[in-house]
Parts: C-alpha cells; sequence; structure tokens
C-alpha cells in the first residue's frame, strides 16, 4: 500500500470517529509534492460524498453555520438577494466600521453632506429592504472598492434569487415588517427618502433610480 | 393548493434536500418568510463541517469561513431559484470548488511586484492573498479524479467506488453491499484499477503542462 493510500484510508478513518471533525493537516504534511496532490484529491473527493448531517439544534446554534443560515434567511426573504448575506461579510473581512464605510461611501458619491441618508440606504442594501434593480452602478462601483470586491459581483449577488422577496401580498408585508424591523431603518435614515420619482434628489437616484 | 404547514425542526431534519428546498419556497410563497429559518438551519449545518474541511485542505485558514458562506449562500439562493443544476449537495460542491478556484483566480489578478504607496489600482483588489502555484495541481487533481470515475461504466464498480474507495465501508462490506457475484478480491481489483488510472492521469498532466 502507498503513503497515499494508508494516509487516506487513515483519514477517512479518523474522520468518520470524529464525527467529521478531523483536520487532515497532519496527514497531509507527511507526504510532499505529487503525493499531497494526489492525497488531496481523494480526501475532498471522499468529502463531496459524504451524506447531509444529521441535525442537532444545540450544536447548529453554537455553529458559525447558524449566522450564516440566518444571513440566507434574510436573502432569500428580502429583496436585495445575497447583499444582505454578502455585504457584512465583506464589510468585516475588508475589516471597516459600518460608520467608516458610509463615510467613504458618501465621499466616493459625492454626497458628504447627506451622510446620513446614504447611511439609511446602505442600511437598507444590508438589510435587503432595498430593491437590488434600483442600486446604481455608481454605489456598486465605490462600495466594491471600499469593501475589495467586484462592482459586476455584487450586481450579480443583488439578483439571486431572482425577482426575490416575499412581498407578494399584504399579508406577507406585514410579516416581513415585523420580521425585518422596519423602525431600525427609519431610524438609520434621518433624511427620509424622497417617496415620489419625481421629489428624489441625487442620492435618491443612485440608490433607487438603477 | 393546499395551505402552507410550517414544521418543527425535528420533521424538518426528515426532509431530503429537495423537499427543504421546496419547503423553503413554499413558505416564500405563503408569506412566512420566519418558517424558513429552522429549515435553512437544517440545510446549512447539515453540510457546513464538510465544506470547511474541504476548504480547508486549499485555502489558507483565514479565508476558509468566508468563502464556504459565499459558496453556501450562493447555492442556496440559485437552488430556491430553480438555477441549480443536479442534486442539491453535488450543486453545493460544485460552487464551493467554483469559488476555491475564483479565490486563487483573483490571487493570480493581483499585481506580483511590491507597489509603491498610491501605485495600485483599486480594481485589482479583490482581498486574497497571491495563488500557490500548488492550489492549481491540487484543482487539477480533483479533476482527475472526477474523471477516472467517469470512466468506470460498470454500475456495480461505481457503487465499489462509492462504499469502499470514498465510503466508510471495509473490502468485506462493500462486496456485500455491492451485491451480485463482487467479493472482496474484486472490490480491491475495482479499487486498485481505480488508483492507477488516477496516477495516470496525474501523470499525463504532469508531462503534457
Amino acid at each position: 500500500m502507498s503513503d497515499v493510500q494508508r494516509l487516506f484510508t487513515e483519514y477517512k478513518e479518523a474522520h468518520q470517529a470524529s464525527d467529521g471533525k478531523f483536520d487532515p493537516g497532519a496527514l497531509i504534511e507527511q507526504v510532499s509534492d505529487g503525493d499531497r496532490v494526489e492525497l488531496i484529491a481523494l480526501i475532498d473527493a471522499y468529502l463531496e460524498r459524504a451524506p447531509r448531517r444529521a441535525f442537532s439544534a444545540e450544536e447548529f446554534r453554537r455553529s458559525a453555520a447558524a449566522p450564516v443560515a440566518e444571513a440566507v434567511q434574510r436573502s432569500l426573504a428580502g429583496q436585495a438577494g445575497l447583499w444582505p448575506a454578502l455585504l457584512p461579510r465583506l464589510r468585516n473581512r475588508a475589516r471597516i466600521k459600518r460608520a467608516d464605510l458610509v463615510a467613504e461611501l458618501a465621499e466616493r458619491l459625492g454626497a458628504q453632506g447627506q451622510r446620513d441618508k446614504v447611511a439609511g440606504y446602505y442600511h437598507q442594501m444590508e438589510q435587503g429592504l432595498l430593491p437590488a434593480s434600483g442600486v446604481s452602478d455608481s454605489v456598486l462601483e465605490a462600495l466594491g472598492r471600499i469593501v475589495g470586491y467586484g462592482a459586476a459581483a455584487l450586481r450579480q449577488a443583488g439578483e439571486l434569487p431572482a425577482g426575490g422577496g416575499v412581498r407578494s401580498s399584504p399579508e406577507a408585508d406585514a410579516v416581513f415588517a415585523r420580521t425585518h424591523d422596519l423602525a431600525t431603518v427609519a431610524d438609520a435614515a434621518e433624511s427620509e427618502p424622497a417617496a415620489e420619482p419625481e421629489q428624489w434628489d441625487e442620492v435618491d437616484r443612485l440608490f433607487r433610480g438603477g | 393548493m393546499t395551505a402552507f404547514e410550517e414544521l418543527p425542526e425535528h420533521r424538518l431534519s426528515e426532509l431530503d434536500d429537495d423537499q427543504l428546498i421546496a419547503y423553503l419556497r413554499d413558505a416564500r410563497d405563503a408569506g412566512m418568510p420566519g418558517a424558513m429559518k429552522p429549515a435553512l438551519g437544517v440545510l446549512v449545518y447539515g453540510y457546513w463541517d464538510v465544506l470547511i474541511s474541504r476548504a480547508r485542505i486549499r485555502l489558507p485558514a483565514g479565508d476558509v469561513e468566508d468563502v464556504v458562506a459565499e459558496a453556501v449562500m450562493s447555492a442556496i439562493a440559485s437552488a430556491f431559484d430553480g438555477r441549480s443544476v443536479g442534486e442539491f449537495r453535488s450543486w453545493l460542491h460544485t460552487i464551493l470548488t467554483r469559488r476555491v478556484a475564483d479565490y486563487y483566480e483573483a490571487g493570480k489578478r493581483r499585481p506580483k511586484t511590491t507597489e509603491l504607496p498610491g501605485e495600485r489600482d483599486d480594481d485589482e483588489v479583490w482581498g486574497v492573498e497571491p495563488a500557490e502555484p500548488f492550489a492549481g495541481d491540487a484543482l487539477y487533481a480533483s479533476e482527475c479524479v472526477r474523471e477516472a470515475y467517469s470512466e468506470v461504466e460498470n454500475p456495480a464498480h461505481r457503487s465499489v467506488l462509492d462504499l469502499y474507495v470514498f465510503g466508510p465501508h471495509s473490502a468485506g462490506e462493500a462486496a456485500e453491499l455491492a451485491g451480485g457475484e463482487m467479493t472482496e478480491a474484486n472490490v480491491h481489483q475495482i479499487a486498485s484499477r481505480f488508483q492507477k488510472r488516477f496516477r495516470e492521469l496525474l501523470d499525463e498532466g504532469d508531462t503534457s503542462g
């Protein structure tokens, strides 16, 4: 039996014994170059075939999967595709506070004097409350440069799932509002956005005019 | 049209992936986004560790969770939207594989030279480490596994690979589960042929590239 086969067998046994938590790093370190690549490919193929793990409510709530599931829920229920899931992660990854991000976004959009309004709109983007189709390329390009992500990829993320949201009926709207705490949005936007397109200023157009 | 019935976690955990996705759509159509939460919990929790394990063998530790989270979000959203291909588990892994490849592609696009202050083109910023040559080889090796597997046409032999090479079973158990005339010796032969072919494909890649 080759080293790769032996280590692969060891990995499978350890993976099963540890309920899927075994870290193969130490095993992979035992081989180099071609053998290492081969071992990684075999482990990868083995993991791809692993069945879905049985649910444990207690473990789930403690795991890193919980905030991801919550973010996906906000995305599926909102109007901004994956933005509620993606934007906070990008912000965290870029290690930038929301207030700083908003200040820079406002500056890049030439709206330094309307930082609060930009803050309100950005909050709505993170919460999935702002239709992605209305947000202009200028906003996505500016945001993308701040968080280190392509504008096109941001646009694409905002479009998944297509036509998303549960806002198909008055009842659905009521539930949506309850679950998404619209009051928080109103608080975040000290300058209330104009309701009608003819009353929009430049910031409204940037975030809602497409 | 039947009314949507909200299910508790223990009932949701009995549903398969496709049923969970369908449940999510039904919850949306019924205007009950809160009902999606436990179903998403079952789905995300069910694959989280295995996806983390896959990403961990290919990516720097600091980026593993981000790449996996983005893959999970994207895979569920597209499945929810009817844009996924095939069974959900396989789709989820395909998306993760693509994200890992994207990660290293993005790394390649980064300038290789040391930049002077103010020299950086912001369009090139993707927030990842430069690609390691090793990463491309590892992705190619995974392609070779898939190729070697797809060349096995006999369903019983594929079943042996699933049960023994890539599964939790011993050769004896795999022979028994595969049924028919399969013996433990046959299982070893099939596994050995597969491993030899996988190695050949890897070596072909070495000489051609």
